[in-house]
């Protein structure tokens, strides 16, 4: 196996020369100058570039991991002055770590994968060069994210990897819903950015650095005060909560759907959502110098995870309960990180970025043949679409937890560690393993089962209409697009299985400066009792969509206010856009601020004018046009400059 | 009883006065142009009469500045009435009360 080279407790420093670290970034990065220069219009060789670019990216970073794991998962830094501003000198540079090597690992792996489905599933798309462009620069932000040796440098990436999403969410721009959306997200996720750059500033002032290593130092050595760390991490956790939609945050991330389905898949399931998780994780030792902030991690990811749940259960878009299911599933890593379980949340996010891409480019392949996401408007696509189908399944179980697939091992530890740290946790966890199995296969059985529905009818008329196909007669996807589902579905069922002699555990442990437990690996109890939870689950769904004994819509009826309350998503939505944005924003602050520009600003300009305006036109009657006038107007101011000398000196 | 400094100097600002009222009164451009002179020469006289009574250090500077005036008159006098003909080929008179086209 790979990782037995490992020897615990005794890491040592990867090897790796730093030109291949930075390589790493630099190829997406010449991808993406390359499409957006010269190949925008030149889609055919656009597509290959970035595969090009991301293909190479990965080789390096199966490199590295290699590397890393020859070195038990040590710690690799690169750092050089970047420049200096008075007393802030802010660095450059580069780390590598088991943490690290495991994410760009992931990242890498799933953006090549996404780009050769893109090349399938963007077909003929007037914006396929910007696609890839905008895919590039992604990727580039995000390994440039994991790469980072310092929170100013992760800073910058960060706000890139929001600025991409922003791009790639709005990348039908000419649809109103999807420029909306793009905002939504930009603007959410800011106001928790907001968050991290008051961390950032904090760390400054109170540590005097930026390096990661040096800030977990500070944190863990006790020399600043509590609180002062508590805050730190809060403000970390607020930037994370952003990025990684954990509530009451989450909102941008169901309408993020409106983008291509491919970047739903590597932004919105696999990598930047949970780049949150991995700021977290990067700081791990700060979070467990203060355990009030732990506590507020672990809490804030409960809840995100029940809630996003219960939405998930209600959705009738294929895409929108993939994407409840991703909020709910982040809300399950911040959990396991804020029971102080830094591997588990690792562990899976390693494993739910594989299988969450395969359901979303799954439900893009199921989109590709009807046209539609909404599931309503499927079912009985099993017979025409194997390998979608199939694939599909294999996701879905292994996000639902069914040994021995990936997301059994480490949706396993998370449900361990908190049942360690606090059994109410562990209840919420339980929870919403059973709806996660329920809402699943409840999307199988009205995507996959029984009859066929029609899917949408294509509109010839409409100009943005793009589609080729025959939604009367679904047709399984092209090559393009199959092989990256098949793929993507052999780390969906193996990538559990590296949790195997604490191999993950040891690896990624390696990163943190201190030797310590840092959760566990696994329990029989738990095991089987979440097993039993999430066939429960299948079974439920089972039951009520294929078998129909209980009628979905007497259960909806008997659960009314239940359901209005899911389907309004709590409402949440109404009241940030009815009180916050509509009453506080608009008509408060908006109307107080154009008070004082219409009044204060605009009115000392216009009175400086009105001023002028008024003494010109007094001083208008003095200018008669008589020389003889100006003349006696000169022999006055003489006499009078006369007189007032005589009277100021006296002779 | 022999004319003393004051008496040169009244007369100077008698005729200053004069060359003004007489400049800012008359209608005739060619009469404003006369009190121009009258004032000028006035001027004159007073410095002439400095150079003469003061005691300066160098009292031909005095006469040297008058030289150069009544230079600077007689030129001026020429432009001046040049400027007058051409005035009253444009507008036919040179009533100093109807050019007043830069009037706001």
């Amino acid at each position: 196996m790979l990782f037995l080279a490992a020897e615990p407790s005794a890491a040592l420093t990867p090897t790796i020369d730093q030109a291949v670290l930075w390589a790493i970034m630099g190829c997406p990065l010449a991808a993406w100058g390359l499409i957006a220069l010269y190949l925008r219009k030149l889609p055919a060789i656009a597509g290959y570039a970035a595969i090009l670019g991301i293909g190479a990216a990965m080789l390096l970073s199966y490199v590295t991991l290699f590397n890393v794991i020859d070195a038990s998962g040590g710690v690799a830094q690169y750092t050089r002055e970047w420049f200096t501003a008075g007393d802030l000198t802010v660095p450059i540079g580069v780390r590598v770590d088991g943490l690290t090597a495991v994410m760009l690992v992931v990242v890498t792996t799933v953006a090549f994968l996404v780009q050769v489905y893109s090349t399938g599933y963007m077909q003929g798309d007037p914006g396929y060069g910007r696609y890839f462009a905008h895919m590039c620069l992604f990727t580039t932000s995000m390994l440039g994210l994991v790469l980072a040796d310092n929170l100013f440098q992760m800073f910058i990436f960060w706000e890139l990897v929001g600025l991409c999403s922003y791009l790639l969410i709005g990348f039908w721009f000419h649809k109103p819903s999807a420029a909306a959306a793009a905002k939504k997200a930009f603007i959410v996720t800011r106001i928790g950015d907001l968050g991290l750059l008051a961390a950032l500033l904090l760390v400054w002032t109170r540590a005097g650095t930026f390096d990661v290593t040096a800030i977990q130092e500070w944190a863990a050595s006790g020399e600043a005060k509590s609180a002062l760390v508590t805050l730190f991490a809060l403000g970390l956790f607020a930037g994370a909560a952003g990025k990684s939609a954990q509530f009451p945050l989450h909102v941008w991330l169901p309408d993020a759907m409106e983008g291509p389905t491919p970047v739903s898949a590597l932004i919105h399931a696999a990598t930047m959502v949970a780049a949150g998780v991995y700021l977290v994780a990067r700081f791990f030792p700060v979070f467990e110098a203060s355990p009030d902030a732990a506590d507020v991690v672990a809490w804030v990811g409960a809840i995100t995870a029940i809630l996003a749940a219960t939405m998930a259960l209600v959705q009738t878009d294929l895409k929108r309960v993939l994407a409840y299911s991703t909020v709910s599933q982040l809300g399950y890593m911040m959990l396991s990180l804020g029971a102080l379980g830094y591997v588990a949340a690792i562990f899976h996010l390693f494993t739910h970025a594989f299988f969450k891409a395969l359901l979303f480019l799954g439900s893009g392949s199921v989109n590709h043949a009807t046209n539609t996401f909404d599931m309503q408007k499927m079912g009985g696509l099993r017979k025409h679409m194997p390998v979608t189908y199939w694939t599909f399944v294999i996701g879905s179980l292994s996000l639902a937890g069914i040994f021995p697939l990936a997301g059994f091992w480490s949706k396993d530890e998370i449900l361990l560690d908190a049942w360690r740290h606090d059994r109410a946790l562990w209840a919420i966890g339980a929870v919403v393993a059973f709806m996660t199995a329920f809402y699943m296969f409840r999307a199988i059985f009205l995507t996959f089962h029984g009859t066929y529905r029609g899917g949408e009818p294509v509109d010839h008329h409409d100009p943005d209409n793009h589609f080729h196909g025959d939604p009367a007669h679904p047709h399984e996807s092209p090559w393009a697009m199959k092989a990256p589902l098949l793929a993507l579905a052999i780390p969906s069922i193996a990538a559990g299985w590296f949790a195997y002699d604490h191999m993950f555990k040891d690896f990624i442990e390696a990163a943190l400066p201190h030797e310590g437990h840092h959760g566990s690996s696994f329990e029989i109890g738990i095991a089987v009792s979440s097993t039993i939870i999430a066939l429960a689950g299948i079974g439920t769904a089972y039951v009520i969509y294929i078998r129909r004994w209980v009628d979905s819509s007497s259960i909806r009826a008997t659960f009314a206010p239940f359901a209005l309350v899911f389907e309004r998503k709590y409402f949440l939505d109404d009241l940030y856009e009815g009180l916050f944005v509509r009453n506080i924003f608009y008509r408060g602050w908006c109307r107080l601020l154009e008070t004082v520009d219409r009044r204060i600003v605009d009115g000392v300009v216009n009175g400086i004018g009105q001023v002028g305006r008024a003494a010109s036109s007094r001083l208008r009657a003095v200018q008669v046009g008589e020389v003889q006038s100006y003349g006696l107007g000169v022999a006055a101011g003489v006499i009078i400059i006369f007189l007032a000398v005589i009277v100021a000196n006296p002779l | 009883m022999t004319p003393g400094i004051e008496h040169f100097l009244t007369v100077g600002a008698l005729l200053f006065c004069l060359g003004l009222a007489i400049s800012l009164s008359k209608r005739n451009a060619i009469g404003v142009l006369m009190g121009v002179e009258l004032m000028l020469n006035a001027v004159n006289l007073t410095l002439i009469t400095f150079s003469r009574f003061a005691a300066s250090p160098n009292p031909v500077s005095g006469h040297t500045f008058v030289v150069f005036i009544l230079t600077v008159a007689a030129a001026e006098a020429a432009v001046a009435l040049a400027l007058a003909v051409a005035v009253y080929r444009n507008r036919e008179t040179i009533d100093v009360d109807r050019l007043n086209l830069l009037r706001s």
